[in-house]
């Protein structure tokens, strides 16, 4: 049995899809958990109209959506700006947000962005990022192990910024890192990916839209609080599962791409955690994990995924489990020869870092 | 230094915070300085803000500290033991101004006479603070040092009621006056000596009633510097308004509409002093002259 949910966060999640009918002390805790999963902008969008809001509640709300709004509108903005650059010569694909946000996808409507997500083939890499360059985007300087990380290991530019803009821009090649297990010839990708009408950009096609949400919940960076990622999931399945043929042509996808097991994760928690309507035998079908790296997986994840109690420090077990899944997520993303010398240089450097600061030092610019 | 934990709520006007803390000095320090605004340890309602303000590891023998934790996180790093009072003032504001975004936030001291308010919007170091203290030991409702609340479903502003931050030379120069009363002072934090100005009773208890906008001054202090105001054309003020905000860029078309009807009904002035003698009777003076 999956661990749900407690029931405030039960009720976030229903909050994101229909108004809430709670009272102030509920909403209280509801708006917290918001807060710390970066869903209040989601939240809002389904609950601002509401009438029976407490008027505490509503300023809430309403605060989040003129912050979601405004991360729409930068979003908007970047997307006009690179507009120009796309050419014929190669496809230039938007990514996560920025593709929900092209196809008008009903979950993009209060969902944050923080940045805009490009993908070219590995042959127009260069080209690209010559283009944007030549623009005004300038990457932030990096020393050169940096640089060489993103080049070599990963499988985006060092992210980029347009002057004075808001959203970086990352441009990848690849949708998983070169290094890692789950690597894959991103061309069929290429091959399957969908115009979006009115603009010179492509999306993904809606499979490849599930499975690489799929693949950056369970394999990417920070790996606490990824309810988000599983509310993306959740966002797309109510998109697309009633298109004709989605649920076999998925399937079949993952197979060919090696994303079964990613793919079994998402699913997985979406219907257990948010209800997903994700049929029985479409889950059967696919490799579940096995042996103790499952029982592993089945109690880390949702300690490490589903917020802690917000009155309180994260528990000894929450902050083990997170532990657990960084170590898992690294080990995925770079053999052990690679990974040692990199998290000790990390290490180090933080190190070093803490030691020649002051105390209290590194809160300039607000009040 | 640690005892039981205790929470308190504290009504800032267009805002409560929820606090709770072991940390026993810090909790006496909030017992002064909030003395009128506190609502006592019931927080089941609903609150803008929860914080609780925890010592550091207790291996830490040797320069003990605290840590601000707000939703099972640590926004912060932490403070020295001594000086969790700035690490909540400091720390509590950056965070309400991540969710009060349904109103304006101009980074502007203001003050008022009855419900016609002065907006003193100011960078670091033009002696906005001190001003605002200054005005409020002469008579006037103090509404806020750090924020001034617009809200733009009304133009009304809002008072945020929260102990100003004296720093350095204007710990003297405000506390020396008879009837202010401060906090402790904070050597060597750093935006150097702080201490926090507590607003008169009266400011408090009014701090659920707004006011309108009637007046703008751009304050600039410079040492030894004679007296010089000079009136700013709307256009200005505006330009000016925007850039002394928190969140003016973010709340896009409803920050540009709140700021120009501010200043289509408030005149606004640019004063550069020298010395609170001086400025003092010039706000007055055009205070009086304002619509």
């Amino acid at each position: 049995m999956t661990p749900q949910p407690s029931a405030e966060c039960a009720l976030l999640l229903r909050g994101l899809r229909e108004p809430l009918q709670i009272g102030g002390p509920q909403w209280d805790r509801v708006l917290r958990l918001a807060r710390m999963t970066g869903l209040h902008g989601r939240l809002a969008a389904a609950n601002l109209d509401s009438p029976a809001l407490p008027d505490a509640v509503r300023r809430h709300l309403l605060s989040a959506a003129r912050m979601s709004a405004f991360s729409a509108r930068m979003l908007d903005a970047e997307i006009r700006a690179v507009a120009p650059l796309c050419t014929a010569e190669f496809p230039v694909i938007a990514l996560k947000g920025g593709a929900y946000a092209l196809q008008g996808l009903a979950f993009a409507h209060g969902r944050f962005v923080s940045d805009i997500d490009l993908l070219v083939p590995a042959a127009a890499l260069r080209t690209m990022e010559h283009a944007l360059q030549r623009a005004g985007w300038a990457a932030a300087r990096l020393d050169p192990y940096d640089e060489r990380y993103y080049r070599d290991w990963s499988h985006e530019t060092p992210p980029m910024r347009f002057p004075g803009h808001v959203l970086e821009l990352d441009l990848h090649h690849a949708i998983t890192p070169v290094t890692g297990r789950l690597h894959f010839d991103p061309a069929p990708l290429f091959e399957a990916s969908v115009a979006v009408p009115g603009s010179p950009f492509r999306v993904l096609a809606p499979e490849d839209q599930l499975l690489h949400a799929c693949v950056h919940c369970f394999q990417d960076g920070d790996l606490a609080l990824r309810l988000r990622e599983i509310a993306d999931i959740d966002g797309l399945l109510h998109s697309f599962a009633e298109r004709p043929g989605f649920w076999p042509r998925l399937g079949e996808r993952a197979h060919q791409l090696g994303l079964g097991h990613a793919l079994w994760f998402g699913l997985h928690y979406a219907r257990a955690w948010t209800h997903a309507p994700v049929p029985a035998d479409v889950l059967a079908s696919l490799p579940a994990p096995t042996g103790p790296a499952a029982w592993l997986m089945a109690h880390c994840t949702p300690l490490a995924m589903l917020p802690s109690d917000p009155d309180h420090p994260p528990s000894f077990a929450v902050r083990l489990a997170r532990l657990a899944m960084l170590a898992r997520y690294h080990l995925r993303r770079m053999p052990p020869h690679l990974l040692l010398p990199h998290l000790t240089r990390k290490a180090m450097l933080r190190l070093r870092a803490r030691h020649g600061r002051g105390e209290g030092e590194n809160d300039e610019g607000q009040p | 230094m640690s005892t039981r934990c205790r929470q308190r709520t504290i009504d800032l006007g267009a805002a409560r915070v929820a606090v709770s803390s072991t940390i026993a000095s810090f909790n006496a320090q909030l017992d002064f300085i909030y003395r009128d605004q506190d609502l006592g340890p019931g927080s089941a309602d609903f609150v803008d803000l929860r914080v609780a303000l925890r010592p550091g590891s207790p291996w830490r023998r040797w320069r003990p500290q605290v840590t601000l934790w707000s939703e099972a996180t640590r926004p912060f790093e932490p403070y020295p033991l001594q000086s969790a009072l700035p690490l909540f003032e400091w720390g509590s504001n950056w965070l309400l101004v991540q969710r009060l975004n349904a109103y304006l936030l101009l980074h502007a001291g203001v003050v008022a006479r009855a419900d016609r308010a002065l907006i003193l919007p100011a960078a670091p170091g033009s002696g906005k603070s001190t001003l605002a203290c200054a005005l409020n030991l002469a008579g006037w409702r103090f509404l806020s040092d750090e924020f001034g609340v617009v809200d733009p479903a009304t133009g009304a502003m809002l008072p945020l009621l929260k102990p100003a931050a004296l720093k350095n030379r204007s710990i003297e120069l405000i506390g020396g006056h008879a009837g202010a009363v401060l906090g402790p002072t904070f050597p060597g934090t750093r935006k150097g000596d702080v201490a926090h100005f507590v607003p008169d009773r009266d400011s408090v208890a009014a701090r659920h009633q707004p006011a309108r906008a009637a007046m703008v001054v751009f304050p600039r202090y410079r040492d030894g510097a004679p007296l010089r105001c000079s009136p700013l054309t709307k256009a200005e003020a505006a330009l000016r308004l925007g850039l002394n905000s928190f969140n003016y860029r973010k709340l896009g078309p409803v920050g540009f509409d709140t700021v120009v009807r501010l200043v289509q009904t408030a005149p606004a002035w640019e004063i550069e002093y020298g010395t609170l003698a001086d400025a003092l009777p010039c706000i007055e003076r055009l205070f009086g002259e304002a619509p």
